[in-house]
């Protein structure tokens, strides 16, 4: 392409380009302000774990020294384990759940056009933006009022409502990109509906349903004020730690557990989005 | 050869909504028939198509396949395999489980399921490659596999949504005549739905031209060339040139018409005209013009005119050109024979034609 005409002409041209025009030196407000926002906002999280490996129950600094033993002591205490097992079943369930649910709904909603789709998509988001605690003194009246008595059930039923519009978009990111004349050609070739739903549906959507079913789980295994109100005498875990926070004695332990949950939910969400990017990378 | 119909369709008719997509579509179909649809987009075909594979209900009308009316009978149940645009390869799946998707359900054993699967990729020159992961075939290839995985079920009838429309343009010519040998081969009714008129004549038995959801002609490629139906269809099909005439006389199947700018000429009355009118449209094919700086001998007609504009296409030259009294200027091709653009814009030449190249299109379209 180059004929010796243009040689000389691209020279200064490409020197120029290979030196960034440099702007004056000045302050970087812009790092500063970065970096203390991210101080601001983890420090506070990072003091837990810190916490939770100080020999003293007085939480302040100086610390006194380092120790295991508060996490040692966790296994000991029945109704924190008690409620730890409440936490994982209403999360397993929850998680089920809204997953299948959402699942379907993201189906309908990325392929068919239909009357009311809008609406009913809204509606399904919802309740990331009503008050948890209307969404709970209303859910606390409407369960006694049908005779259903606060209990785990109770707390499942308030974690699906919460952890549904996390399901729906986690699903709906899923089918984007799934191409519909894959199911059409899994029909043509011979298979029935559900034949079609299990053998193509499902195994291209399964990045998708494990990241949602982790997401779900961890939205509900956080959650306090629903639980707070919906649980009754079967506290959950977040329930149980604030309970325990009134005990000064007790607060080392419920740092110790609490940094493990911190740890369990980075594990969670990273693994969640490890699933969500590759079915994302995959349909 | 047998003659036996495969596909019959009469008085079909889909709605969307007030949208008609396709309507009174009559079609019969003979077994080994390969058949394109052609239109452009938006005119039905691939609606027509789904309906025959099942995947859209007909709102009036009977689709027969092999003699059977395919009212409520889903796409999975009926004798009829797909080819999809996209091609739909399944994306868990390497190409063998891709190929043995449909097999599994007509409970074969394990080792005739092989053969089978064999059998169909190595008729698509895909041989060996059953443990291929389907993320890692390229365009080519995974059309490939999208026909073996339709063929492997013996189907009756092939349809085929715009097959070649992803794939560049050297593998497209190649795929055309590949897919031709392998529908000759097998004996396999072939429908197939494209926009591309060169395709569809390469390929086809037969070609059905398809406009605004209605079926406007059916014919050999050669005679949809020749004899086009209408205006439409003719300007569909290969270039041409439109050129009112005045009829002055008929006799023994020839119209003796005034054609504007070239004078009296002979057409042949062409028996698929599906509109007449008082005036009358002649059509010549760019490619049937004589271009010369002398006036030419042995020609029917003649204008005199100027060049207005002159390209080379490679294989052909085209020019353009003017006369007094022409709304357009005239399109005329001329093989590449030896390299050279022999008229240059300004020139005055002369445009020569024969009786038989003139066409009667009927009436003009508005």
């Amino acid at each position: 392409m180059s004929t010796p005409v243009s040689e000389p002409l691209n020279k200064p041209l490409s020197t120029a380009a290979s030196k960034p025009r440099r702007r004056p030196l000045r302050f970087p407000w812009l790092l500063v302000y970065a970096i203390g926002y991210l101080i601001f906002l983890y420090l506070p999280v990072l003091l837990l774990p810190l916490f939770s490996f100080n020999d003293g129950t007085i939480v302040a600094f100086p610390m006194k020294g380092f120790t295991l033993k508060w996490y040692a002591q966790l296994g000991e205490q029945d109704t924190l384990l008690q409620a730890m097992v409440n936490s994982l079943i209403v999360g397993a369930v929850t998680a089920l759940v809204a997953t299948s649910l959402g699942l379907f709904a993201a189906r309908a909603y990325v392929r068919y056009r239909f009357k009311g789709r809008e609406l009913s998509e809204g509606l399904v988001m919802l309740p990331l933006v009503i008050p948890g605690i209307i969404v709970a003194s209303s859910m606390l009246v409407l369960f006694i009022s049908l005779g259903l008595k606060p209990s785990l059930t109770t707390v499942i039923l308030g974690h699906v409502f919460v952890a549904l519009p996390f399901a729906v978009s986690i699903m709906k990111s899923a089918f984007d990109d799934f191409d519909q004349s894959l199911e059409e050609a899994a029909f043509d070739l011979g298979e029935s509906v559900i034949g079609t739903f299990r053998r193509v549906t499902l195994p291209i959507v399964a990045p998708g349903i494990v990241a949602s079913l982790l997401v779900t789980f961890t939205v509900s295994f956080d959650e306090f004020v629903l639980a707070f109100f919906l649980s009754g005498n079967q506290p959950t875990l977040p329930v149980y730690i604030w309970s325990q926070i009134r005990f000064p004695a007790k607060l080392p332990n419920t740092l110790a557990l609490g940094s493990l949950l911190l740890l369990a939910s980075v594990l969670l969400l990273l693994t969640a989005e490890y699933f969500r990017r590759r079915s994302a990378k995959s349909a | 050869m047998t003659t036996q119909n495969i596909i019959e369709i009469s008085g079909v008719e889909k709605r969307f909504g007030t949208f008609t997509a396709v309507r009174d579509l009559n079609l019969t179909l003979k077994e080994g028939e390969f058949f394109s649809l052609l239109g452009p987009s938006g005119c039905g075909k691939t609606t027509a198509l789904r309906m025959i594979a099942g995947f859209q209900d007909h709102d009036a009308g009977t689709i027969r396949i092999g003699g059977q009316d395919m009212e409520h009978i889903p796409a999975n149940k009926r004798p009829t395999n797909m080819v999809f645009q996209s091609y739909a390869i399944f994306p868990h799946l390497n190409v063998g489980d891709n190929v043995a998707f449909g097999l599994r359900k007509l409970k074969l054993g394990k080792a005739e399921t092989e053969e089978r699967v064999a059998e169909a990729l190595e008729m698509v020159e895909l041989g060996g490659l059953q443990s291929r992961k389907a993320t890692e075939l390229s365009g080519g290839q995974r059309q490939r596999v999208a026909l073996a995985r339709a063929l492997v079920m013996r189907p009756k009838v092939l349809l085929l949504d715009e097959p070649l429309s992803a794939l560049d343009k050297n593998l497209r010519e190649a795929m055309q005549f590949e897919m031709r040998r392998l529908q000759q081969k097998l004996g396999i009714t072939f429908v197939m739905v494209t926009h591309d008129q060169y395709e569809a004549m390469t390929m086809s038995d037969r070609i059905g031209v398809m406009f605004k959801g209605q079926l406007k002609q059916v014919d050999k490629p050669e005679v949809l060339y020749a004899r086009p139906c209408s205006q439409e269809v003719a300007a569909f099909i290969g270039g041409m040139n439109f050129l009112d005439a005045a009829v002055t006389g008929e006799m023994n199947g020839k119209l003796h018409a005034d054609v504007r700018g070239f004078g009296p000429l002979s057409i042949d009355v062409n028996p698929n005209v599906a509109r007449r009118g008082p005036q009358l449209l002649a059509g010549i094919r760019p490619e049937q013009l004589e271009i010369s700086a002398q006036k030419p001998d042995g020609y029917d007609g003649y204008l005199q005119g100027t060049v207005t504009n002159a390209a080379f296409y490679g294989e052909n030259v085209h020019y353009h050109v003017t006369a007094d009294g022409l709304p357009q200027p005239i399109a005329v091709s001329v093989p590449n024979y030896f390299h050279t653009v022999d008229h240059k814009q300004g020139d005055p030449v002369w445009l020569g034609v024969q009786n038989a190249s003139v066409i009667d299109l009927g009436a003009r379209e508005a």
